[in-house]
């Protein structure tokens, strides 16, 4: 399974999956199976949604699950 | 056969629960009315249920014309330009998944009617057989509407609780 901050990305963005899936060139309804983890994006989609953010691949997309949002801003503190 | 809409260029957006049911219906009442109408044409009565399977024909052909417009059934017969790579992906395998199941019933009939055959031949067992153009016409009807409609029932209930929900 490909975890993913898509979800964390779009919203401080203020964008609607539907505003991200034009963006790319995907359904909306493919931006909600991303989000959820109910589907891995091709290599191409991933490049496509970090050049929109801005921010390297892998800090949207991981193998591993991420930290939580808290928890990193805890640990950037201390 | 995806039937496009001005108002719905991608197709009505069914949930799968809604698609579920119209599928369990369109695969009941096509045979069901096919059976009600057929059999009393063979026998010389029964008005009635002649009609009444008339009605049901009528009904699954109309469960055929809504699903035909749904965007689920665009994911199955659109071009592959217009599609996503998830929306393809998923059509992929549904085709695949189709063709296997549609080709098991194909064989599954060939080799029923093929043993009828011989054993009427041999006066062993006479079980039924499409004798009539009536009854050819319901069968092939039947997989028509099978072929139209099988990959997209197979993404339908290839859908985990978590993807319906």
């Amino acid at each position: 399974m490909i975890h993913n901050r898509l979800s964390v990305f779009r919203a401080e963005r203020g964008l609607s999956r539907k505003d991200l899936a034009e963006a790319v060139g995907v359904n909306p309804q493919t931006i909600g199976y991303l989000e959820r983890g109910d589907y891995a994006p091709s290599v191409e989609l991933a490049l496509k949604l970090a050049a929109l953010f801005e921010v390297p691949v892998e800090q949207l997309f991981s193998l591993k699950p991420f930290a939580p949002l808290a928890l990193s801003l805890r640990d950037q503190e201390s | 056969m995806f039937i496009r809409t001005k108002t719905h260029p991608f197709g009505r957006q069914f949930s799968t629960g809604t698609v579920r049911i119209l599928l369990i219906g369109l695969y009941t009442l096509y045979p069901l009315g096919c059976i009600l109408q057929l059999v009393p044409m063979s026998s010389g009565e029964g008005v009635v249920s002649s009609l009444v399977g008339l009605g049901l024909v009528v009904a699954s052909l109309v469960i055929v014309t809504v699903l035909a417009g749904s965007s689920l059934q665009r994911q199955t017969q659109e071009p592959e330009a217009v599609l996503d790579e998830r929306e393809l992906g998923e059509r992929n395998r549904a085709a695949f998944q189709a063709h296997s199941v549609f080709s098991g019933i194909v064989l599954i009939g060939v080799l029923y009617m093929m043993l009828t055959t011989d054993m009427a031949a041999n006066d062993k067992l006479h079980l039924w057989r499409p004798s009539t153009g009536a009854h050819w016409n319901a069968i092939f009807g039947g997989l028509i509407l099978l072929s139209f409609t099988l990959p997209g029932a197979i993404i339908a209930f290839g859908k985990s609780k978590a993807e319906i929900d």
